[in-house]
């Protein structure tokens, strides 16, 4: 992360990486922000952002259907966001020619006069906020965008064959992925930023059908693998091939355990199935918007209230979670946001007690809070709302093994397969793909259709202990919200943790 | 048409528009070093405008503009978009130049595709040939301005109750072009769309409400407000519901959401090669009532119809369950050859997923019962609005699991009597609606999760035992 008096200079493999496209010029696009800014000082607004934002993703993917899936995409636009008399508007453009920048910039402003009409309105006041400027770019050793295309279809291939190998393995697919990103923003407080972004990433998903069941296994994560804010080292550092060999046989092994029991029982719940929990029931739970009821008719609330910082516990005295979007290497790093906040390092839990929400600059003022910088949108397309950044359970000490011996009999779960929330984001029913029981300290069988259950401050302030930073792991999630709806991607990670008292097996 | 500022808003009209997109691909197809290549393009241009509280907090003007490229070379295909009319050329030599470097390489060729079948939906004022609507004047003059002031009102009539109300009234132009080189065929349509969608509480009494159809005229906006308001106002003082096996009626939102799964439950032609869902191992089976039929019909005349998918190929009513029995699935090129079949025209390609047959325009057909006839014919169960992060457990037993949301009732008697609180439910879609004894004749649609242009629209259901709330574990108990 750098800030405009301490620019440092890029290693000569990242100048190249983020020599692409029609954005990589950050005079230039300051040069067409100044314009969109131009466009919307008039009377009556007292402040505009614009972004201006360039993206161009590869992705293969491979199925035993069909067979390679290969996408270049390209998209480049504007949006602009206009606060007129306390009202809001917004709007945005694909850029054909220079004429687009101006219309977007004219339509927030009509869409700002036009919200401007509702009668007693609650005017939005915005604290104003020092200029930043700067420029980030993703710390990358290998171009993902110079890897040949004959070495990414040949361990995508390498991949699908390996997951596939079992006869039962019916469904599988591959998948690799590489995005590169030049973001532009600007506002009329004179902040003027430049981040430019590279994410790599990798999937492997099988399904095995036998014996009246059929089970899922996927690596790095459920839905979409994993993709980090890197170069493609971090493809190499997966080991993509050895680990779908091994979900393969998982999967077919799956089909024939024993069915996980009901009742209650002690858990130990691996990275992968605690960062979707972080996600649904600490991120969203947190995200300050829908604390204050501008998420109600979508994305939902919040059972926390706005006057629960210091005072409202959440969780047990071994529940510290973190926002942290500085920390490098996940689809939720950053160094400004999409208000031009600069990234920073915020405690949101700290021994239980909630500390800090998820904020915006818009909600945040109606607290009277600084923002923490979690405004994020996918794209140029979209406003910005509250998501995620790096949100984080902060790891204890000691080994998984060590933390096996602690829970004695119980269950070591990991890699979710299913997932529910109320609104509210307090009760949460989540499957998991693998369950093994652990008997006197010591993996044992594996079994299938693990489910758990319970309401979110249950689930925290059952926590008992969370394995050591050595076992932490981060994963790199997508989230929808907002409406329309866009994609926001962030982070989650955790070490494996052992929470008491579960109530399992709740979805039969 | 209300008092919109025209001076600086973009008429409501097609971002790219029939004309210009036909002479662009057309220009950009044709000289490319390919041995077959076709084009799409989708555009979108809407208004959405999103309130909470007592302020309008998202004012949104979105123009966007996808144009996806397939190039195949020697039989090996590739896939390059751009987002707008200037990236087109690089988007044809990026898919060709991939395409050549398959095939130089030696890569199995992609999989073969059934013939698109003949162009034969033209579009006559507004109207496909099958006569679904496709464009709503109505819908064109439905402004900004107009959205305002619905929302003005719902926020300050909830506002004097003692409530919030939250929302988003919007406005879309959706349009497709295709181009295909090799056949020659080029096709394009335009639709409008509009969108409705409101939450109201008051105290812990809350209502909602969702529709979208291409005429704005048939949200019946205004009155869906009132009736939201009302119901939100009758929902305070929710007593707890044990949890049990209930007779139910669902509305007609909670009716749709079983809708958004029959993807998942094997309803496609990839399932189906496969030998996985309901479809491949449970052929002409009557898996539901015989009083549910489920299509996928973009050709109807409810939701989002259009008339081709992004292969060009023109849509057909498809039947998921016909009346109650196992029928058909949705395929694309791709799979309606594995199956030896034609296309239905479900080609789909969304964000970080492969392009696969999805169902899109997603319909449960209506019956004649009014949705007090429904509730009338339970002696003691429950009424329920609508459902919450609903998501699949086992795809083989189509479960779900969810939360029920929202205006829920107690009936007794054949009448509604007390608001009771929310529940999880962990259910099979298929065995829930086995047990259907009565349909409505009032539909609502609703978006399909990641689907462009996707919709679910379904009447109000009564289902005979419906089993609410989590299976009862006593704290404590040792699995």
């Amino acid at each position: 992360m750098t800030s405009a008096d301490t620019v440092a200079p890029l290693a000569a493999v990242d100048a190249a990486a983020h020599a692409w496209g029609e954005l990589a010029d950050d005079q230039a696009a300051a040069t067409m922000l100044t314009t969109v800014l131009a466009a919307v000082d008039v009377p009556g607004v007292s402040y505009a952002d614009a972004r201006l934002i360039e993206a161009e993703e590869v992705r293969l993917y491979s199925t035993l259907e069909s067979g390679l899936d290969e996408r270049i995409e390209h998209n480049l636009g504007v949006g602009v966001r206009v606060l007129f008399n306390g009202s809001w508007g917004f709007a945005s453009v694909p850029i054909d020619d220079d004429d687009d920048l101006t219309l977007a910039a004219h339509r927030a402003l009509a869409n700002a006069r036009n919200a401007d009409r509702v009668s007693d309105a609650h005017r939005t006041e915005l604290p104003p906020m020092p200029p930043v400027s700067g420029r980030y770019a993703t710390d990358v050793v290998l171009d993902p965008f110079a890897v040949s295309a004959s070495t990414r279809q040949a361990l995508l291939g390498d991949i699908l064959s390996a997951a596939s190998a079992p006869v039962e393995v019916v469904m599988a697919q591959a998948g690799l992925n590489a995005k590169r990103q030049h973001r532009h923003f600007a506002n009329t407080e004179g902040s003027m930023q430049h981040q430019h972004l590279i994410e790599s990433g990798a999937m492997a998903l099988v399904n095995a059908v036998g014996n009246g069941t059929m089970q899922r296994r996927s690596f790095p994560n459920s839905f979409h693998g994993n993709t980090a804010q890197a170069g493609w080292e971090y493809v190499e550092g997966l080991r993509m091939v050895e680990e779908a060999d091994r979900i393969g046989r998982e999967a077919v092994e799956l089909l024939t355990a024993p069915l996980a029991p009901q009742g209650t029982a002690d858990v130990i719940i691996g990275p992968a199935q605690m960062a979707l929990q972080i996600h649904e029931s600490t991120g969203h739970a947190l995200e300050l918007d829908r604390i204050l009821g501008d998420e109600a008719n979508y994305a939902g609330t919040s059972f926390i209230g706005p006057d629960a910082v210091g005072s409202l516990r959440y969780g047990s005295e071994a529940v510290n979670i973190t926002s942290d979007p500085t920390v490098p290497g996940t689809r939720g790093s950053f160094a400004f946001d999409d208000e031009g906040v600069p990234a920073s390092r915020q405690p949101l839990i700290s021994e239980g007690i909630i500390r800090n929400f998820l904020s915006t600059r818009d909600s945040a003022a109606r607290i009277g809070v600084p923002s923490i910088g979690a405004a994020r949108s996918d794209g140029w397309g979209y406003t910005p709302v509250c998501f995620a950044t790096n949100v984080f359970l902060e790891p204890g000490s000691g080994s998984t093994e060590e933390l096996q011996e602690r829970l004695g009999d119980g269950y070591y779960i990991d890699d979710n397969r299913s997932w529910s929330i109320d609104e509210r984001r307090h009760n949460f029913q989540f499957g998991t793909e693998v369950a093994y029981e652990v008997k006197h300290g010591r993996r044992g069988r594996l079994l299938r259709g693990f489910s758990y259950g319970g309401t979110t401050p249950e689930f925290w302030q059952s926590v008992e202990a969370v394995a050591g930073p050595e076992e932490f792991k981060a994963f790199g999630m997508p989230c929808g919200k907002g409406e329309p709806k866009q994609w926001g991607f962030l982070g989650h990670g955790a070490s494996p943790t052992l929470v008491r008292n579960l109530r399992i097996g709740v979805d039969r | 048409m209300s008092d919109t500022d025209s001076t600086t808003t973009t008429a409501f009209r097609p971002v790219v528009g029939g004309e210009r997109a036909a002479e662009a691909l057309e220009a950009a197809l044709r000289d490319a070093p390919a041995d077959r290549i076709e084009a799409f393009l989708t555009g979108r241009r809407g208004d959405f405008t999103r309130f909470a509280g007592r302020r309008v907090h998202q004012s949104q003007a979105i123009d966007e503009v996808q144009i996806m490229v397939r190039a195949e070379v020697d039989g090996r295909a590739s896939l390059a978009a751009a987002s707008s009319i200037a990236g087109l050329g690089r988007a044809v030599a990026n898919a060709s130049a991939a395409a050549r470097e398959q095939a130089e390489r030696g890569l199995p060729a992609a999989a073969p595709r059934a013939d698109p079948g003949p162009v034969d939906e033209p579009e006559v004022s507004g109207r496909t040939a099958s006569g679904a609507l496709l464009w709503g004047e109505d819908t064109a003059a439905w402004d900004v301005g107009e959205h305002v002031a619905l929302a003005d009102r719902a926020m300050s009539e909830a506002d004097r109750a003692g409530g919030v109300a939250a929302g988003m009234f919007g406005r879309a132009v959706t349009e497709v072009a295709f181009h295909d080189r090799e056949r020659g065929t080029s096709r394009y349509a335009a639709a409008t769309e509009a969108q409705g969608s409101l939450t109201v509480r008051i105290e812990d009494g809350s209502s909602h409400w969702k529709d979208l159809s291409r005429s704005s005229d048939r949200l019946l906006a205004a009155e869906s407000v009132e009736r939201t308001l009302a119901e939100a106002s009758a929902a305070r003082g929710r007593a707890p519901l044990a949890p049990g096996e209930y007779d139910v009626v669902l509305g007609a939102l909670a009716a749709g959401e079983f809708l958004d799964f029959f993807g998942a439950f094997g309803f496609t032609g990839g399932a189906l090669a496969s030998g996985f869902g309901t479809a491949a191992t449970r052929p002409g089976e009557q898996a539901a009532s015989s009083l549910v039929s489920v299509h996928d019909d973009a050709t109807a005349d409810l939701g989002l119809p259009f008339p081709f998918d992004f292969q060009g190929t023109t849509k057909r009513d498809v039947p998921f369950l016909d009346q109650g029995r196992v029928a058909e699935v949705v395929t694309d090129r791709e799979t309606a050859f594995a199956l030896g079949t034609a296309s239905s025209g479900n080609f789909h390609i969304a964000r970080e997923e492969a392009p696969h047959a999805i169902p899109m325009n997603v319909i449960l057909r209506a019956a004649d019962t009014t949705e007090l006839d429904l509730i009338a014919g339970v002696e003691r169960g429950v009424y329920l609005q609508r459902f919450w992060y609903t998501r699949t457990v086992d795809p083989v037993r189509s479960t779900i699991t969810g939360v029920t949301r929202d205006a829920c009732f107690l009936i007794e008697n054949g009448r509604i009597t007390r608001p009771v609180e929310s529940q999880r439910f962990t259910v099979s879609v298929l065995e829930s609606l086995a047990r259907v004894d009565g349909v409505g004749s009032v539909s609502l649609s609703q978006p399909l999760m990641n689907v462009f242009n996707g919709a679910a629209t379904a009447p109000p259901l009564r289902i005979r035992g419906f089993a609410l709330g989590t299976a009862p574990v006593p704290k404590g108990t040792t699995a």
